[in-house]
């Protein structure tokens, strides 16, 4: 193996923590969620009044929800205000023209066999960028929303009901929310694939330590084996 | 025309004493869910307030809102009819019909001007001129708009004046369309339900006569005094559900011990309307109760979302019946099967590179 010529420091703890907070939520969401939707479960024995099957699985899934949130909302603030070149939003700028330009077309071009050579980004590339803005911007901000209007439900009237019940109309009901909030789930699981794909292919054809970057926050050049 | 007097005046007929009058007003406060101290404000209303004329309207229905209408028993239908509104249109339970009928609709929207409700059952056919609902001589599409013109406010009864029910589920051929769609510059308090239990039905007509206004609506116009809670969390099976004890098919034990439908595909958690608290027929019982899932009647679009006896949604896929894990499911797959073909090529491209490399080389 080729020694490390260079080590650049790109992701800083809270970014880390960030994303660990996140991949442990999300997970965590998507079980229960699933759950909650189908209890396949066998039901306990013994009488309603000592077992919380469900109400279990729902507490799970309403804490790690908070937990999500809270950690969205960090993250947000540390986008804005954080003074972290590669964790905040000022480049990326997906409703210019300019920002879909050569950068944008070059790492999708590479993407797709199209050119040889690997554009190489110590943060998020263009293309990376704009799925994590896709899939964990507009999914979680979709699925805070959503789940707030139907966590308002218990109690209507209530402040989540207030903030957020609106939301309500908008699907044409409580179902067709409940429905939405189920079909959205699901791009996370595929997000994960593509994420965990791409992450290790470049690991594997740019050798730039990407993977391991996310737990030590340093990414690392390696100088190419000697022919 | 027995509209001009006030209901005092009826129940005096009646043989009423103050005594019985005034607890009724007690209880009607009572079961409205209002202060006691506005039982004195609706024997006002009711002494001195001539009752109101009612337009009853019956488009592409089947007539269920009547007949539960007609089965309150928390006033009797005789009472409501006799005492209470003043029904002075009705093509279903009018002894008139054809042009005597029609004639005593006109009569009331000019003497009442901007007074009377219009009472709307069922929803209105929008294709076609609306050629497939014709009650007397006329589209019932400009029916409502000429008898909408002058009212103080809709009543949109049951779920087809409310949210189009069975008629606007899809493929909609007759372009079936709720009140709303059609009329747009009027209140319209929506009494959605397939049908409606009889005492929400009574108690916004009430509401309306005692207050002059429409009772306060939900985010889906609905009045909240009867559907601000889902059947889910009134309902007696609650516990179950929270204990994670479901009914798994109709013939088992649990069903035997009234355990939760949610699999069974209950749509209690996500229907908003008050059968588990004020039940149905005096009482008497409510679909949960007697061992069948709600079927969410009182919401929108509840026929398209199907299937009754399931949880989850059909999604209409590639061609066949599926449902949103079905579909999630295949998205992953293919997600994973993209993943290992770039993979493949990757490694093909890496191989016939190094090849030429090393053909260069040599």
């Amino acid at each position: 193996m080729g020694r490390i010529i260079e080590e650049i420091y790109v992701w800083r703890l809270p970014v880390r923590l960030y994303h660990w907070i996140n991949a442990i939520c999300i997970t965590v969401l998507f079980a229960t969620g699933i759950y909650i939707a189908s209890p396949v479960l066998v039901h306990p024995p013994g009488e309603a009044v000592w077992q919380k099957g469900m109400a279990w699985w729902r507490y799970v899934h309403f804490a790690s929800a908070f937990i999500f949130i809270a950690n969205f909302l960090f993250r947000m603030y540390w986008a804005v205000f954080g003074r972290d070149t590669y964790a905040r939003f000022g480049g990326f700028r997906p409703w210019s023209p300019s920002w879909w330009g050569k950068p944008f077309r070059e790492q999708l071009e590479s993407y797709l066999f199209l050119r040889s050579d690997e554009p190489n980004y110590a943060g998020h590339n263009p293309v990376a960028a704009l799925a994590h803005f896709l899939f964990i911007f507009c999914g979680s901000v979709f699925m805070i929303l959503s789940g707030l209007a139907m966590f308002g439900e218990n109690n209507p009237g209530g402040a989540m009901s207030t903030w957020f019940g609106w939301m309500l109309p908008l699907f044409g009901g409580s179902y067709g929310l409940h429905y939405a909030h189920h079909i959205v789930t699901w791009i996370f699981p595929f997000y994960l694939v593509v994420h965990l794909y791409a992450v290790l292919r470049h690991d594997v054809v740019d050798r730039t330590s990407v993977t391991s970057s996310i737990i030590t926050g340093y990414k690392h050049k390696v100088e190419e084996e000697p022919t | 025309m027995q509209c001009k007097q006030t209901f005092e005046e009826v129940l005096n007929e009646r043989g009423i004493s103050r005594r019985s009058f005034l607890k009724y007003c007690a209880l009607t406060a009572a079961a409205l869910g209002l202060s006691p101290l506005m039982a004195s404000k609706i024997a006002h209303a009711i002494e001195t307030g001539p009752r109101t004329p009612v337009l009853w309207l019956h488009g592409l229905e089947c007539t269920c809102c009547s007949e539960s209408f007609i089965r309150s028993s928390h006033p009797t239908i005789e009472d409501i009819l006799f005492n209470m509104i003043s029904l002075d249109y009705d093509d279903i339970l009018s002894a008139a019909a054809g042009t005597q009928l029609e004639e005593v609709r006109r009569r009331i929207m000019k003497e009442y001007k901007g007074k009377y409700i219009l009472a709307i059952e069922g929803n209105i056919p929008t294709k076609d001129d609306g050629v497939y609902c014709l009650v007397g001589g006329d589209s019932f599409l400009n029916t409502v708009k000429e008898t909408a013109a002058d009212a103080a406010a809709i009543i949109a009864w049951g779920n087809c004046a409310s949210f189009g029910c069975v008629q606007n589920a899809h493929p909609n051929p007759t372009g079936a369309a709720p009140v709303s769609d059609i009329i747009k510059n009027k209140p319209i308090v929506k009494v959605p339900g397939c049908p409606p239990i009889a005492e929400v039905m009574t108690g916004v007509i009430a509401h309306f006569h005692t207050f002059g206004t429409l009772p306060e609506l939900d985010r889906l116009g609905r009045p909240k005094a009867f559907y601000n809670t889902r059947i889910h969390d009134k309902c007696y099976r609650r516990a179950f559900f929270d204990a994670g004890m479901f009914v798994e098919s109709f013939d088992d034990e649990a069903t035997k011990k009234g355990w939760c439908l949610y699999k069974m595909g209950c749509k209690g958690p996500t229907t908003y309307n008050s059968c588990s608290k004020i039940q149905w027929n005096g009482g008497t019982s409510f679909p949960i109760g007697s061992g069948h899932p709600c079927i969410g009647c009182s919401e929108p679009g509840f026929w398209d979302n199907g299937p009754f006896y399931g949880r989850l949604a059909k999604v209409p896929f590639l061609g066949s019946d599926s449902n949103a894990d079905k579909v999630g499911i295949v998205a992953v797959g293919a997600a994973a099967a993209g993943a290992a073909a770039h993979a493949t090529v990757t490694a093909l491209k890496k191989a016939k590179q190094g090849g030429e490399e090393n053909k260069d080389n040599a």
